[in-house]
């Protein structure tokens, strides 16, 4: 009787919590990206979650190239119906890491027509601009990003991202410029390193090729996945089988079923 | 007597010790040893008259300066608004007074009689009224009788009427007529020391002997000759404003106020089908200081609730700066700049995205320049740091949204292949073959020096230390040389790079050059130029 009542009150408080939540804008499934390869939409629950925040950082500081061709690769693919994404970064980082590069962004496939650049002062002010952005309706993506650990982006502040987010219907993606150990209420929190191409039949460099550590993820498993960029179909493919992938099955760190099922599925 | 320090402005009670400006310090001091003296500051006067103008812009939009010491209000259809010429002057002076200027103000017809009466029009003993305005009267120690052509009040405020202007200049000395010490003194040696003396004289003798420029001072302050005022500050093309009695202060009430004035704005501008692309609120403190706050739109704006949210941003912005202190009386909000803004069909269902992109450029920009928020747009260059250039979104945004409404406003289909998919169009950079992208997607502003070791000469390297890191080359693909354009290579210099693409054994790729040719004397410095994704 007891157990009864007490479910009766969770039920109703979890009802009450859902209204609260869903009252704020948008549902939470007002849509996913698909990234469009199984085992990672698989792991996401169908896709990187559109109206809600994600957080990006490089393994290693040298791989903040990595990171942020990933984060703007993501972009490209919800600014695919022609709409504009908004990258915001403070000075200090554009000049510690490297301001983006037009040219190389129409390579990656992202085109620089589609994109605005903000420079801001102060870290703060990145958050402040990525909240403005993720509650607008005219930009389908942003890409945030803090210099150093981007210890202005607290619990707090992700949180606000978050319910921006949700209130814009928009894609939020803040890149770190270290991975932060800090609580966050983003939706999916990853690790990026470049991993070794595969190298075309000439010898030449292969398709970029991500090693993705999906370490937090509030809808499904954990994982890493290698995955590559095709910048002239603007798809990400599943990498051709190499060291790295063997070593994302020696690690253990990826689901080992999954990542079975992922290989058989990719052959 | 060069070289020594004279008196420039003297005050009230100096005056009346019969002190006037020119007179040697020393022979002030002389008189009187006990005055006081402050170091004269001309730029200090320059910034306060400046400041004077402002603050009468609440009066009329066209405000010029007349330095050292006077302003031109061109107040033409104004003076009604404040309860008539005599009323409005009183205003003037009573709100100067309480700020601690002397002021003296004229009305008439032409600006030099205005001018004139301001300054000589004084029926009382020199000395009575030290004003900022007046002391370029009393250098001449001598006032005109006392002139019962033009109401007086208090001695500060002269009304001249319509038929009046030429009996109430005639008395007047011909410093008043805005010529230089020389022509007077020169006159005065052919016994002209009035106006009467002068105003119907034949003017070919007159002005082959004192020159064109006493001619036409005459003819201006009779109004033979039109003088128009240069306004300080340009002239708005939409204006709306509110006075208080009792000033406001807090923020909500400003913005609130610049709300309702930007509805009476927008539908200024919806009558003439225009839309600001500049907008500036004014607002007027009790104690004189005027803040002047501008906002840039990226697109004609007409909507009061997005002009509203644009000076959101800018008071955030401005910060500590903002001071109300003892609050508001005159909130003004001006278009300044404006473009035609024909409405557009907008869809049902579907929010405009353009629109809402445009109004968040205009708020990041509201909040942190519009300068800072770019558009990159590719230059035709080979010299990678120039390929690319970064331009306000607010300027391009524009400019691409009206491509797209004169694109849409043609008969002529565009292709389908356009339409279908717009991002299959083939770029310079993005036609490559290689699997991998041909371009970093992160580029240094300064290309960092590294460490790196080739295998011959004019090879790739096989290892390269970047930021106190060594990294083992895997795959390599260059050189790719790019040279300076020959016709701005004119002293010879060739900067020559040879550019590479390089994965490390761990997957990281950069953009390394090898600067200059090798040769035997030094051995060629690398840089890495960017990272790619």
């Amino acid at each position: 009787m007891v157990s009864a009542t007490a479910d009766a009150t969770l039920r109703h408080l979890r009802n009450s919590l859902a209204t609260i939540e869903k009252s704020t804008g948008f549902p939470d499934d007002a849509g996913v990206l698909a990234i469009g390869l199984r085992p990672l939409d698989a792991a996401l629950g169908g896709g990187l979650a559109r109206a809600a925040l994600h957080e990006l950082a490089p393994a290693a500081p040298a791989q903040i190239g990595a990171a942020s061709g990933f984060a703007l690769a993501l972009a490209a693919l919800a600014t695919a119906g022609g709409r504009t994404a908004l990258f915001v970064q403070t000075d200090f980082s554009a000049m510690e890491a490297g301001a983006l590069y037009g040219p190389g962004l129409d390579c990656l496939g992202l085109p620089m027509k589609r994109l605005i650049v903000l420079r801001v002062p102060r870290p703060v002010d990145v958050l402040w601009a990525c909240e403005e952005a993720l509650k607008s309706r005219g930009v389908a993506a942003v890409v945030a990003e803090l210099p150093q650990t981007g210890a202005a982006a607290d619990l707090t502040a992700t949180r606000r991202l978050t319910l921006a987010a949700r209130t814009g219907g928009n894609l939020g993606l803040l890149l770190r410029q270290h991975p932060s150990p800090v609580a966050t209420a983003a939706s999916t929190r990853w690790e990026i390193s470049a991993s070794p191409s595969v190298p075309d039949r000439y010898g030449g460099l292969g398709r970029t090729t991500f090693d993705l550590s999906l370490n937090r993820n509030r809808r499904g498993r954990c994982g890493r996945f290698i995955v590559c960029w095709d910048h002239h179909a603007r798809v990400f493919l599943p990498a051709a089988l190499s060291l790295g992938m063997a070593a994302a099955s020696c690690n253990g760190s990826a689901d080992p079923q999954l990542l079975a099922r992922a290989v058989t599925g990719w052959r | 007597m060069k070289g020594a320090l004279r008196l420039s402005a003297v005050n009230d009670a100096a005056a009346q010790l019969g002190l006037v400006p020119g007179l040697a310090l020393a022979d002030a001091r002389a008189r009187y040893p006990r005055i006081a003296v402050a170091d004269a500051d001309p730029a200090v006067d320059a910034r306060t008259l400046a400041a004077i103008a402002d603050w009468c812009d609440r009066y009329t939009p066209l405000v010029g300066l007349d330095p050292p010491d006077g302003l031109l209000l061109d107040i033409t259809g104004c003076a009604h608004l404040f309860g008539g010429e005599e009323a409005m002057c009183r205003d003037v002076v009573e709100r100067l007074a309480r700020h601690g200027f002397h002021a003296r103000a004229a009305v008439a017809d032409t600006v030099g009689c205005a001018w004139a009466v301001a300054r000589y029009g004084d029926p009382v003993i020199p000395g009575k009224a030290a004003s900022p305005e007046s002391i370029t009267a009393m250098e001449h120690g001598f006032r005109a009788p006392a002139i019962g052509r033009y109401r007086n009040d208090g001695e500060r405020i002269f009304i001249v009427s319509s038929n009046d202007t030429r009996e109430v200049l005639i008395p007047l000395p011909l410093a008043a007529l805005r010529i230089d010490a020389d022509t007077i003194a020169a006159l005065a040696q052919v016994g002209l020391k009035r106006i009467a003396d002068v105003i119907d004289r034949p003017r070919a003798p007159l002005a082959a002997r004192f020159g064109e420029a006493f001619v036409r001072r005459i003819d201006q302050a009779i109004g033979r000759e039109d003088e128009p005022i240069a306004p300080r500050l340009p002239v708005p093309p939409y204006v709306t404003e509110r006075r208080f009695a009792e000033p406001i202060a807090r923020e909500e009430d400003v913005l609130g106020t610049i709300e309702h004035l930007a509805r009476e704005l927008a539908g200024l501008l919806e009558r003439r089908g225009d839309g600001a692309r500049i907008i500036e609120v004014a607002l007027f403190r009790t104690d004189g200081k005027v803040h002047r706050i501008a906002a840039g739109a990226g697109a004609p704006l007409r909507d009061p609730a997005r002009m509203r949210a644009l000076f959101v941003e800018r008071l955030a912005a401005i910060g500590d700066e903002y001071d109300p202190g003892f609050g508001y009386d005159v909130v003004r909000l001006a278009a300044f700049a404006t473009e035609r803004a024909d409405p557009t069909q907008t869809g049902l269902a579907a929010s405009d995205h353009a629109a809402e992109l445009a109004h968040l450029i205009d708020r990041l920009g509201a909040r942190f320049g519009l300068r800072r928020v770019t558009r990159l747009i590719p230059r035709d260059t080979h010299i990678p740091e120039f390929a690319v250039t970064a331009v306000a979104a607010a300027s391009s945004a524009y400019a691409t949204s009206a491509l797209e409404t004169r694109g849409a406003k043609s008969h002529r289909p565009l292709p389908r292949l356009r339409l279908s998919n717009p991002e299959q169009i083939p770029s310079a950079h993005t036609e490559q073959d290689s699997l991998a992208p041909t371009r970093p997607v992160r580029l240094f502003e300064q290309p960092e020096r590294i460490e790196a070791i080739a295998e011959v000469p004019d090879g790739p390297p096989v290892q390269f230390t970047w930021r106190r890191v060594r990294h083992a080359v895997a795959h390599a693909e260059g050189p790719e040389r790019i040279a300076m354009e020959w016709w701005r290579d004119e002293h010879g210099r060739r900067l020559t790079r040879d550019y590479f693409r390089v994965e490390s054994r761990e997957g990281l790729r950069v953009w390394l050059y090898r600067e200059g040719f090798f040769n035997d004397r030094a051995p060629p410095h690398w840089f890495l130029h960017g990272v790619f994704a």
